[in-house]
C-alpha cells in the first residue's frame, strides 16, 4: 500500500460523521482529528494539526421527555455543543437526562434557564402547544433557538413564533425539520431538481407502526401532561406530530406550498378515551397539479415508513436513510446508472442514490454504510450549532467594527452564507406547520379544505 | 502591539530621503495646524475581502463582508475621482493615515471545517483581527477626471501577531451615493506570517502563496454645518 492509500484507508466512518460533506471530509483530514489514535503525524512528517472544530456554542435543552433526551445525547456526541443547562417541569425527567449531561445545571422553570448568560442556544423539545411562550421568551433573552416541529399546535401560535424569529436578527432560529439538514436528502433533492425523474406527477408517503401513542403515568396529572398528543386541543394529530416531516419533504421536493388538503381517519384500534385518530388517510394538493397522498396508522406496522416521488421518467423512494431510483424503460439513459449499485424490491430494480458513492474517500466503505452515517437529528444539530456560531461571530464582528448602532447588521448577517449549513429556518418551519395543522383539520373534519395563500404569510 | 507598528518610521521612497521626510512633516504640521484631518470611515455595508489560495486538490477562497477602520487625509483634500488631479495635494505624496482591520472569524470558505482550520492557523483566539496600518500613499499622476484615483501604497500588515511591510497599488473609485471604494490586491505568503500552510500528508497540501483581494467601502466625512 502506498502512502496515499494508507492515508485514505485511515479515513474512517468516524471522520465522515465529523464532517458532513466531501470537502468537509477533506478538511477534517486537513486538521488533526483528535478521536483518531493513529492520526498524529504532526512535526516529524510535515503535516499540520489544526482543529476543524468551530468554536463551541453552549446549549440549554428545555423539555426532557424521550425526544429531549435524544437531543441531549446527540448534542453530547458533538465536539462543540456542551449542554450546560436542562429544564423540565417533572423532576424524574431531569434525573434521567443527567445521565447524558452530567455537568448540566437543572431547572424546573425555563425562565430561570433563560436567565443564565452562559446558555447561548436553547433547544425547545416540550409538547407542541407549549412552544410559543418558551420560544418567544428565549428569543427575547437573546438566545439562538431550535424549536422542534411542528412549531406550534395552532396557526396563530406558529405565526407568532415565526414573527418573533424573523424580528430577532441577532438570533439563529432553526425549526426541527431535521430532514432538511440531512446531506443524503439534499443529494437526492439536487438529483430530482435536475430533472432526472422527468416531470413530477405525484407523491406518496406512509408511516405505519404498532404502538398506542399512550404513555403510562404514575398519576392522573402526569397522565394528562404526558398524553397531550391524544387530545385534540393540544395535538396536531398523526399528520402534524409525525407526518409533518414527510409532508415537508414533499413540499421541499415539489417546491410548492400545498393549496388544499383532504382527509379521513378514525379511532379504530385504541378506543381508550382519546379524541385524536389512530389511523388516517390524507391527500394534499399542490397548485401545479401534483397531489401527495399520505397514510399513517398506529394499528399496523406493515411496510413501516417511506416516501416516494413519481415522475414521468422515474420514481425515487426514500426509505430509512437511503434512496433508490426506479427508472421507466423509455427514460433517457443518464450514463452513470450502468455503474451504480442496484437493489431488488420485489420485481423492481432500484438504482441506489447514495451521496459520495463514487468518491475515493468512500472507496473502502460499502454504499450502504456510506448512506447510513448518522441520524438526521445529528445533522440538524450540527447545522444549528454551526449556524448559531456564525451568527454569534457575525454580530460580534459587526459591532466591534462599526459600533452597536450602525445600520447594516441584518444585511451583513444575511451575506454570511458560505459557512452556513443547510437547515430549515422560521419560514420553512412555519409553512410546514401551517400545512400540517390544516391537513390535520381536514382529517379531523373528514373534508377537503383550501389552504389560502394568506395562511402562509408571516 | 499596534502602537509599536504606528511608531515605525517608513523608509522614504524618493532619492533625497531628508527632503521627503521634511516635506511630509511640513505638510502634516500645516494641515494639522490649519484644520482637523478629513476622516473617511469604513461603511458597514458593501465591503468585500477575499483570500485566494490553491492546494494540491483545488483552488479555494475565503470571503468576508467586514473591513473596519478609516482613511484620513489632510483637510482640504477631497478624494474625488470625478475631478482632474487631486485637489489639495502638492506633489504626489499624500499625507494620509489609515488603520484597517478585518475580523478573522468573518472570513468564510464554504467548505465545512476549513474556516475552523484557518482560524486555528491564524490563531484567531489570540489575534482576532488582521490589521493594516498605512505608512505611505503616493498618487500616480496624471489623474484624469472621471477615472479611478490610483496610488502606490506601503504599509504594515499584521496577521497572527506577525508584522510585515507590504507594498500594493490601490485605486479609489466612486461607490454608491457619496461613498468610495478602495480597491486593491496583494500577493502574500503564509509562511511570511509564520503560518504553516495546512497539510495532510497523502491527501493534500495547501500552497504557501495566497492573494488578498479587497473592495473597501468608505464614507466621506459629514459636510461641515
Amino acid at each position: 500500500m502506498n502512502e496515499n492509500e494508507s492515508e485514505l484507508s485511515r479515513y474512517n466512518r468516524r471522520d465522515f460523521i465529523r464532517s458532513t460533506t466531501t470537502f468537509g471530509a477533506m478538511m477534517a483530514l486537513m486538521g488533526g482529528v483528535p478521536l483518531q489514535a493513529e492520526d498524529k503525524p504532526a512535526a516529524d512528517s510535515g503535516a499540520t494539526n489544526y482543529s476543524t472544530v468551530s468554536a463551541p456554542v453552549s446549549c440549554g435543552v428545555i423539555g426532557c421527555g424521550a425526544w429531549g433526551r435524544e437531543i441531549i445525547q446527540t448534542l453530547g456526541a458533538l465536539p462543540n455543543a456542551p449542554v450546560v443547562a436542562i429544564c423540565d417541569g417533572y423532576e424524574p425527567m431531569l434525573r434521567r437526562s443527567k445521565e447524558s449531561a452530567p455537568n448540566a445545571e437543572t431547572f424546573t422553570d425555563y425562565h430561570k434557564l433563560l436567565e443564565k448568560k452562559e446558555v447561548e442556544a436553547v433547544i425547545v423539545a416540550t409538547p407542541t402547544h407549549q412552544h410559543r411562550e418558551i420560544v418567544e421568551a428565549a428569543l427575547k433573552a437573546g438566545k439562538h433557538v431550535y424549536c422542534e416541529a411542528p412549531l406550534a399546535s395552532t396557526v396563530e401560535d406558529a405565526r407568532a413564533i415565526a414573527k418573533a424569529a424573523k424580528a430577532a436578527i441577532k438570533s439563529n432560529f432553526q425549526s426541527g425539520l431535521q430532514l432538511r439538514s440531512d446531506p443524503q436528502k439534499q443529494f437526492v433533492l439536487g438529483f430530482v431538481r435536475s430533472g432526472a425523474i422527468g416531470k413530477t406527477v405525484m407523491a406518496r408517503s406512509q408511516w405505519h407502526k404498532k404502538q398506542s401513542w399512550r404513555r403510562p403515568a404514575a398519576s392522573p396529572e402526569r397522565e394528562q401532561a404526558l398524553n397531550w398528543r391524544l387530545r385534540k386541543e393540544t395535538s396536531t394529530g398523526l399528520i402534524g406530530e409525525i407526518g409533518i416531516h414527510q409532508l415537508d419533504l414533499m413540499n421541499w421536493l415539489v417546491r410548492e406550498r400545498p393549496s388544499w388538503a383532504a382527509g379521513y381517519g378514525g379511532i379504530l384500534a385504541y378506543p381508550d378515551g382519546r379524541d385524536v385518530q389512530d389511523t388516517i388517510q390524507s391527500v394534499v394538493g399542490y397548485s401545479g397539479g401534483v397531489n401527495f397522498s399520505y397514510d399513517c396508522t398506529l394499528a399496523n406496522s406493515f411496510d413501516a415508513d417511506y416516501d416516494i416521488i413519481y415522475g414521468t421518467d422515474a420514481a425515487v423512494m426514500f426509505r430509512e436513510d437511503k434512496a433508490w431510483l426506479f427508472k421507466e424503460v423509455d427514460a433517457p439513459l443518464l450514463g452513470w446508472e450502468v455503474y451504480a449499485r442496484k437493489d431488488m424490491f420485489y420485481k423492481e430494480t432500484g438504482i441506489t442514490l447514495v451521496m459520495n458513492a463514487s468518491k475515493s474517500v468512500q472507496k473502502a466503505a460499502s454504499a450502504e454504510a456510506a448512506a447510513n452515517l448518522s441520524s438526521p437529528l445529528h445533522y440538524a444539530l450540527v447545522a444549528f450549532i454551526t449556524n448559531s456560531g456564525i451568527v454569534r461571530s457575525g454580530v460580534k464582528d459587526f459591532i466591534d467594527s462599526y459600533g452597536a448602532d450602525a445600520e447594516g447588521l441584518a444585511e451583513t448577517l444575511a451575506s454570511l452564507t458560505k459557512g452556513r449549513l443547510h437547515a430549515a429556518g422560521y419560514q420553512e418551519g412555519f409553512e410546514a406547520t401551517v400545512s400540517a395543522i390544516l391537513a390535520n383539520e381536514a382529517v379531523m373534519k373528514g373534508q377537503k379544505i383550501a389552504l389560502e395563500k394568506e395562511s402562509f404569510e408571516i | 502591539m499596534f502602537n509599536s507598528i504606528r511608531s515605525h518610521t517608513p523608509k522614504p521612497a524618493g532619492t533625497n530621503p531628508f527632503a521627503v521626510i521634511a516635506a511630509c512633516w511640513l505638510m502634516l504640521a500645516a494641515s494639522l495646524n490649519a484644520q482637523e484631518a478629513a476622516r473617511y470611515r469604513a461603511s458597514p455595508i458593501g465591503s468585500k475581502v477575499t483570500i485566494e489560495g490553491t492546494s494540491t486538490i483545488h483552488d479555494w477562497t475565503m470571503t468576508g463582508p467586514n473591513i473596519a477602520g478609516f482613511l484620513e487625509v489632510p483637510a482640504g483634500v477631497v478624494l474625488d475621482p470625478a475631478k482632474e488631479g487631486l485637489a489639495g495635494v502638492t506633489g504626489n505624496k499624500l499625507t494620509a493615515r489609515a488603520d484597517v482591520s478585518i475580523p478573522v472569524t468573518s472570513m468564510q470558505s464554504g467548505h465545512e471545517g476549513m474556516d475552523a482550520v484557518m482560524q486555528d492557523a491564524m490563531d484567531a483566539k489570540t489575534y482576532p483581527r488582521i490589521q493594516y496600518h498605512l505608512t505611505e500613499m503616493v498618487l500616480k499622476t496624471p489623474h484624469a477626471a472621471g477615472t479611478p484615483l490610483e496610488f502606490d501604497t506601503k504599509g504594515d500588515l499584521v496577521v497572527a501577531g506577525v508584522t510585515n511591510a507590504i507594498s500594493m497599488p490601490v485605486r479609489i473609485e466612486p461607490g454608491d451615493k457619496s461613498k468610495l471604494k478602495v480597491i486593491g490586491s496583494v500577493p502574500l505568503k503564509m509562511t511570511d506570517f509564520k503560518i504553516k500552510p495546512p497539510v495532510k500528508l497523502g491527501v493534500f497540501r495547501t500552497a504557501d502563496e495566497i492573494k488578498i483581494v479587497f473592495e473597501w467601502v468608505i464614507s466621506p466625512p459629514a459636510p461641515k454645518q
